[in-house]
């Protein structure tokens, strides 16, 4: 296939392909272009389209993605949003995004070539979430929601093809995880009984964000509890695990809190931080459940924090209850979601304009 | 045939080219940046040991990161970029 010429050389490069879908199809699997899923071909008309949706100039780099660092421009990014199927106006989403995942204290580089299994759970905040469709309700995690699933996935695809970390290479993922397909949501900010996560960092509540987790998996967490105390001291306990990355090098763990249990913290008279501070203190765990050579990490990484490290230190999930990250999502039901985290990543909320 | 986008990104412009080249270790100062993954500390002090006592080399200077998936400190990396002709950063378990 000979490529066309496009310049300048910040502009996406056209190049020739089959015309018949099938072997389309394949065209982008064998260049290691897709996630393994069937791509919407990124023809001049689409991403035009898309570009439509934001005044910014296709050429304007939004960030440099690591760790390949390819440069991240607006139509870039737009080629990789019609390659995962979304609809033009999701594009400042993902622009939002992507300026998230390159603030240095997100190391990307180190979620992107991690063996552990870490995605880019991305949570939109604000108006715009209604406005696209993200779904913060029922299933906000699983299959069926055209913005929720693509957006996702577009950030995968710019992961892998504009940040170069291809699994095996780059990115040398153990087993990986599901969530590295897609992985997004929004905050079902009409049943929190809480000020919305945007609205926590500062944002008005008629702004409309994107936050970036680094998030190694989705751990369900089925309590019937209907008092506040006895729902934290539950949830504490799920959160101390002795191969958590968290407690090892002081993370960022979330709890994705259905509207039930959200329900139940807040009739027993606790706001947001009050669950975090309990939860902060509940769920500190001994240092001697750990292997011996989690332990001798611990007490490299968190001596400067904890002082003298012994089987017997407790240890905090986070450097304080602030480091816990709490989401109103879900729907009906008394599930809740341990997110644990990287561990050294802290999550980056941006303004979609 | 169609026209498609090719959804990569061209590497960086800029290659990253060493600041001088190392031909001997003899008299040479060396650093090493340990990842505090398990046991790259006992590596780290063969190979030390080996540099000094087989080839020549003056000094041996460790330093060690929180953990290996953040990045030595400023401090660290202008302490051996000041005294080492050259470092090795460490990687794998």
């Amino acid at each position: 296939m000979s490529a066309v010429p496009a310049t300048p050389l910040t502009r996406a490069m056209l190049v020739e392909a089959p015309d018949d879908l099938d072997e389309l199809i394949e065209f982008f699997h064998a260049r290691r272009w897709s996630d393994g899923l069937p791509v919407v071909p990124p023809t001049r008309e689409r991403v035009e389209r898309m570009l439509s949706c934001t005044p910014r100039k296709p050429d304007e780099l939004i960030a440099k993605v690591a760790p390949g660092f390819g440069a991240a421009t607006v139509e870039r990014i737009a080629i990789n949003a019609v390659m995962a199927g979304c609809r033009a106006d999701y594009l400042p989403v993902l622009i939002a995004a992507v300026q998230a995942m390159a603030a240095p204290e997100f190391n990307l580089q180190g979620i992107q070539a991690t063996t552990n299994p870490v995605a880019v759970w991305l949570v939109v905040n604000g108006p715009i979430a209604e406005q696209l469709g993200v779904n913060g309700g029922m299933n906000c995690l699983g299959q069926g929601t055209v913005a929720n699933a693509t957006l996702g996935r577009a950030l995968r695809l710019i992961l892998q093809n504009l940040g170069g970390a291809l699994p095996g290479e780059m990115d040398r993922a153990t087993q990986g995880m599901p969530g590295k397909f897609s992985f997004c949501c929004a905050e079902n900010e009409a049943q929190s009984p809480w000020e919305a996560l945007h609205v926590e960092r500062g944002f008005k509540r008629d702004q409309s964000t994107v936050t970036v987790i680094g998030a190694a998996g989705t751990h369900n967490m089925n309590t019937h509890a209907k008092d506040a105390d006895d729902l934290i001291r539950v949830i504490a306990d799920t959160m101390a695990f002795p191969t958590s990355n968290d407690y090892w090098i002081s993370g960022e763990p979330w709890i994705i809190m259905s509207p039930e249990h959200a329900e139940v913290m807040h009739a027993g008279g606790l706001s947001k931080a009050d669950v975090k501070r309990r939860l902060w203190e509940a769920s500190k765990m001994s240092a001697g459940r750990m292997a011996k050579m989690e332990l001798a990490r611990t007490q490299t990484a968190r001596s400067e924090e904890l002082g003298t490290i012994t089987t017997d230190t407790l240890l905090p999930v986070s450097r304080g209850p602030e480091g816990i990250g709490i989401l109103v999502a879900g729907g009906p039901g008394t599930h809740s979601v341990y997110v644990a985290s990287f561990g050294d990543a802290r999550s980056v909320t941006r303004e979609v304009l | 045939m169609t026209q498609v986008y090719d959804p990569t990104a061209p590497s960086p412009e800029a290659l990253q080219n060493m600041r001088r080249a190392v031909n001997d270790l003899s008299g040479k100062v060396v650093g090493f940046i340990d990842n505090a993954k398990p046991n790259f500390n006992l590596l780290a002090d063969d190979i030390a040991e080996l540099l000094t006592t087989r080839f020549g080399v003056k000094t041996v200077i460790k330093r060690a990161k929180r953990g290996a998936s953040m990045p030595a400190t400023q401090e660290v990396i202008d302490e051996l970029a000041a005294q080492c002709d050259l470092v090795v950063t460490g990687s794998g378990d």
